[in-house]
């Protein structure tokens, strides 16, 4: 009857990311968004809920911006939202995020399992859920493509790269899943109204009672891959010339 | 004893690792978690190769002992394999260790004890670049090192793995067909396909150029039609030639061909970000523009 | 039905019409669903424009001076293209907007999601990422709405769902609606660095330029514009799509016509477009305007109502639907529980001069439909040019032969004279 904490990282959309002459990158204008992949595991966290009969409670540790995504969260399934609003959030690195999120989970109590995604949207570093588990030493499971849940034991299907396996573990535990693991479906009218009045819980870093949260690594710069091609886009005549026109410059170029 | 660790459930690429650590000057140790992997290990150029002997079969339960082990040894860095069970071994070490970790780092350089990284974020839109003092966990993915040979003795550590995983069945994922990181041409397809039986001019496509097809992630892991996919999760490649059809160009699977030599866009979507990162494209109808591709190339 | 499910007022879409009524009546204590289809507010809208201040000011005193706004419109120029020359009229006031500045160009994006916070701020309730797909209907009255399986109940539902109004369609307040009725827009944003857009639009600060130009249109009735931004200009056609169907070209094309003409091409030079989009816009002016903007139930605003003024010369539709959204609210605060909204909605329009309005600028639309507007008078106005400044030696023709045969070359006599009188009757 334990909580389920479904963790989601609040990132600017990698596709608003503008380039400065200096390929230096400017995410001023970017909108943000639930990092991907973590839509299906709130929504894995929410129909795991259900079958443990507990709350669903979304966890997310990020800057001021982040309030924007608490409806947005709640209006996916979960019963309850928690934001750690902390500065240090932008800088976080895999130590500090999965430092913050553990004490966040120990803070909850009764929690019976915690959902991430296989990675972030930014990042995309597959990092947090173990490092997660190791900090709660919890057991974890990673790569999950499939969960079933019988009393309080969790069983699930891993997708590897040479096998797919299937693995059991007591309750509670952490869990990463991959995208394919459900549907994420869009909110409902109703769901986005209801995630309103939804209870959140906002604490500060200061809150969790947490010594050391200096970075391990420090970040030096961040570059844009600048990507150079001929962008030849074969617009004249008809569909037929357009081939022309591309399996002449191919010859031309060696390839046929 | 200090210096650095490394583990791959993958051995050619812990070869590589070793052929990478050896040029720091230190000493270069591989861990390992079965008498199997442990007698192939030894022949990979490492001065030491551990035996870490629990008896779990899933390796990362060894994790938490491990990183006791590490601890213990005064590792300076541990280098691990990008795989999926490397990745999750090396960041519960990480966790347990309470240390830097980098994943599927592009560069390393080590001086002065600093560890300086490179790795892609934003899906590969970004290269940051990361400074670490003291112990790092830092995951490689194959290929970016020349492997090491020469053999090495292995000890033996008796440890405790943790059990509370435990392994209920495997089954074996086979892959069909060819390696397509080594392809010389690809057609890849995206979910601007629907139909399975789609994939036929795909196949006809491939045969004329002599290509070999690939996908996007949502084709191979949600449809399951082909096994190995492009992209950030999926696989690199650097053909002479990449034609894709029916495919967006997200930076995630860009990221994955953009090392091609040339790379062609036919999409019926004229902003598809695929066409900024093409040579040629042309904006239109797959199932009109690709049977006239066919007739052409075959013209020739 | 559970207090849950009823609220007093449901607006659809949160455009500067609705967020503007969902603004005025969370202020007064109104239980409001603003509904938006698009992931946020301004998501869906297509950037750029300008907006006339006074309309914010009727909402809440102040309130735009904390919106996203962008340069302080001093300058209008008008722009008669001809093939390879331009005749341009520059006014320039630097008095414009000393006390509510008359016009500042906005970014629709930024500038609607601030709105519908702001709104949301007085307590309006924003959800956005839905689409609402139909109306219930108790008895002839509209009781509230659908979206996908859910179902929500309001004593007044306000359509603010922009051009091409899908619930006042579904209401039956508007027949579908025809094709020569609509513009196409297109826009584009390019952005360049402030300086060099000061330098080009001879600005200083924050002031800004609008621009509009006719004749660039390869004779489709339309015309062009171009404002000022911090750090973009934003840059588009609103042409008719009929004659664009006929000409067989695509608005694309023509667009890319206009930024190459020599008087455009060096204003843009070195920018780089950084958004693209595409929107209708009610072209028929209060013509266009359905004969009814209310049913029970229902009040239609903004572009669903058909409210923009289109002179070719300046577009107003972003502070008409502010006006409309506040008439609306005001209707029904005045009413009791919604009943007879409707009417005190047509009341408000008229009492907030928007209506009178729109009736003033009636006759423009037969103005911008006479399609000589497009081709033979802006070539008419540069080869007058060219006869005035031409110098070469050579004794000159008579002023006023050569400006008849230059007449005579592009329209006949008798046309201009009728066009003239259709100018002066309806202005
Ligand atoms: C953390 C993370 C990691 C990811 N890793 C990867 C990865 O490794 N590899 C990967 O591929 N993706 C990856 N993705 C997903 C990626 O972001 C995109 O969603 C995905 O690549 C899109 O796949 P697609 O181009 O096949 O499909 P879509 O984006 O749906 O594009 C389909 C295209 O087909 C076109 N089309 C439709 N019909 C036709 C027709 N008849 N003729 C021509 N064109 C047509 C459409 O215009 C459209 O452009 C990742 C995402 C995240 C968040
Ligand atoms: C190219 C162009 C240039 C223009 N330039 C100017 C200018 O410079 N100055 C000016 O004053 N006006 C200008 N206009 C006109 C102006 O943009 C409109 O008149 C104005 O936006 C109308 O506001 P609105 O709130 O009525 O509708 P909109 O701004 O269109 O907002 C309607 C909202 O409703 C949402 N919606 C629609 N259907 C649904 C649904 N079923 N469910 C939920 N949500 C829905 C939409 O996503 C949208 O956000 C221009 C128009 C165009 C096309
Ligand atoms: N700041 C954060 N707040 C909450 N969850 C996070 C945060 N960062 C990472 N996670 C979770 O950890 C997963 C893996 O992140 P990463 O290891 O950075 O790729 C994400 O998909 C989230 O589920």
């Amino acid at each position: 009857m334990g909580k389920v904490i479904a963790c989601y990282k609040w990132v600017p959309d990698e596709a608003d990311i503008k380039i400065n002459s200096d390929h230096t990158i400017d995410l001023s204008k970017a909108k943000w968004k639930i990092s991907d992949y973590d839509k299906n595991a709130i929504e894995a966290a929410v129909q795991a809920a259900q079958v443990l009969e507990g709350k669903a409670v979304s966890l997310t540790f990020g800057g001021a911006n982040a309030k924007s995504s608490l409806k947005d969260a709640l209006s996916r399934g979960p019963d309850e939202a928690c934001w750690i609003n902390s500065d240090l959030a932008s800088e976080a690195d895999g130590f500090v995020t999965a430092t913050v999120l553990a004490a966040a989970v120990r803070k909850m109590e009764d929690v019976s399992l915690v959902i991430c995604a296989e990675g972030a949207s930014d990042t995309y570093a597959r990092q947090i859920t173990p490092r997660l588990g190791a900090e709660l030493d919890w057991p974890v499971i990673t790569s999950v493509s499939n969960i079933s849940i019988n009393g309080n034991t969790i069983r699930a299907e891993r997708q590897l790269d040479d096998c797919i396996q299937t693995v059991e573990a007591e309750l509670p535990a952490v869990i990463s899943v991959l995208p394919e693991v459900n549907d994420a479906p869009l909110p409902s009218l109703k769901a986005v109204i209801a995630a309103s009045k939804k209870p959140v819980t906002e604490l500060g870093d200061k809150d969790l009672g947490i010594t050391d949260l200096t970075s391990k690594t420090r970040v030096q710069s961040q570059k844009a891959y600048v990507m150079i091609r001929k962008n030849i886009i074969f617009t004249e005549g008809d569909a037929l010339d357009q081939v022309k026109e591309l399996v002449g410059n191919l010859k031309k170029e060696g390839i046929l | 004893m200090a210096g650095i660790y490394i583990y791959s459930d993958k051995g050619p690429l812990a070869a590589e690792l070793v052929g990478f650590a050896k040029t720091t000057g230190k000493a270069v140790n591989i861990v390992t978690f079965d008498q199997n992997s442990a007698a192939s290990a030894a022949e990979y150029g490492a001065d030491k190769v551990y035996l870490l002997a629990g008896d779990s079969l899933l390796v990362e339960n060894n994790a938490r002992a491990a990183a006791k082990f590490l601890m213990n040894e005064e590792a300076e860095l541990f280098l691990v394999g990008s795989t999926p069970r490397g990745r999750d071994i090396a960041a519960r070490i990480a966790g347990y260790l309470q240390c830097a970790m980098v994943s599927d780092v592009s560069s390393i350089v080590i001086n002065d004890g600093q560890v300086s990284t490179e790795r892609m974020i934003y899906g590969g839109a970004v290269i940051q670049s990361e400074m670490i003092d003291g112990m790092a966990v830092l995951t490689i993915p194959p290929g970016k090192f020349e492997a090491a040979s020469g053999t090495a003795e292995i000890a033996t550590v008796n440890i405790n793995a943790d059990s509370r995983v435990s392994l209920i069945t495997t089954a074996p994922i086979v892959k069909k067909g060819v390696d397509i990181s080594a392809a010389d041409k690809i057609v890849c397809i995206g979910l601007g396909m629907e139909k399975k039986q789609d994939m036929q001019i795909a196949q006809d496509l491939a045969q004329v150029l002599g290509a070999e097809i690939s996908c996007t992630r949502g084709i191979a892991e949600e449809r399951q039609w082909l096994p190995q996919y492009i992209g950030i999760s999926g696989e690199t490649v650097k053909p002479s030639l990449y034609l894709s059809m029916g495919v967006s160009g997200q930076v995630q699977h860009v990221v994955g061909m953009r090392e091609a030599q040339i790379i062609v866009g036919i999409d019926i979507n004229d902003k598809a970000p695929i066409f900024d990162a093409a040579d040629y494209g042309i904006v239109g109808d797959m199932f009109e523009i690709v049977p006239l591709l066919i007739q052409e190339i075959k013209n020739i | 039905m559970s207090a849950e499910e009823k609220f007093d007022v449901i607006i659809i879409g949160a455009g500067p019409a609705g967020s503007a009524c969902a603004y005025i009546l969370a202020r007064a204590g109104k239980n409001v669903l603003m509904v938006e289809r698009g992931s946020s507010p301004g998501s869906k809208n297509v950037t750029g424009g300008r907006l006339y201040t006074y309309a914010l000011e009727m909402v809440e005193p102040g309130l735009y001076k904390q919106a996203p706004l962008q340069r302080r419109v001093v300058r209008e120029q008008i722009m008669m293209l001809g093939e390879n020359s331009a005749v341009n009229i520059d006014y320039v006031n630097y008095d414009f907007g000393e006390d509510v500045p008359q016009s500042y160009t906005v970014l629709r994006a930024p500038f609607d999601e601030w709105f519908a916070n702001e709104a949301e701020k007085q307590g309006a309730f924003v959800a956005s990422g839905i689409l609402v797909d139909g109306l219930i209907e108790e008895n002839g009255k509209i009781v509230g709405i659908k979206a996908g399986e859910d179902e929500m109940y309001a004593d007044v539902v306000v359509a603010a769902d922009g051009v091409n109004s899908f619930i006042a369609q579904k209401a039956g307040l508007r027949p579908d609606i025809p094709a020569h009725t609509l513009g196409i827009g297109v826009k584009e944003i390019i952005e360049l660095p402030d300086e060099i857009i000061a330098a080009r639009f001879n600005l200083q600060g924050d002031q800004g330029a609008a621009k509009v130009a006719i004749g660039c249109s390869d004779g489709i009735a339309g015309g062009a514009f171009i404002y000022t931004n911090k750090g973009s200009i934003s840059l588009g056609l609103v042409l008719n799509p009929e004659q664009v169907g006929q000409k067989g070209r695509s608005i694309q094309e023509i667009l890319q016509d206009f930024k190459m003409h020599p008087a455009i091409l060096p204003l843009l030079e070195g920018g780089k477009t950084v958004e693209y989009g595409a929107h209708l816009v009610p072209e028929q002016g209060y013509q266009g305007v359905p004969s009814r903007l209310y049913r029970d139930g229902l009040l239609v605003v903004g572009d669903a109502a058909g409210f923009v003024i289109n002179t070719g010369t300046i577009i107003r539709g972003i502070d008409l639907a502010i006006i409309s959204g506040a008439a609306a609210a005001n209707a029904i605060l005045n009413s009791i529980e919604g009943t007879h909204a409707g009417p005190l909605y047509m009341e408000e329009l008229q009492k907030l001069a928007l209506l009178p309005t729109m009736k003033m600028f009636a006759g423009w639309h037969s103005i911008i439909s006479i399609p000589r507007m497009y081709k033979e008078y802006p070539e008419l106005a540069n080869d007058v040019m060219r006869f005035m400044f031409t110098v070469d030696g050579q004794v000159p023709e008579k002023m006023s032969k050569a400006m008849m045969n230059i007449a005579k070359r592009h329209v006949a006599v008798k046309q201009m004279l009728g066009d003239g009188w259709k100018l002066f009757k309806s202005v």
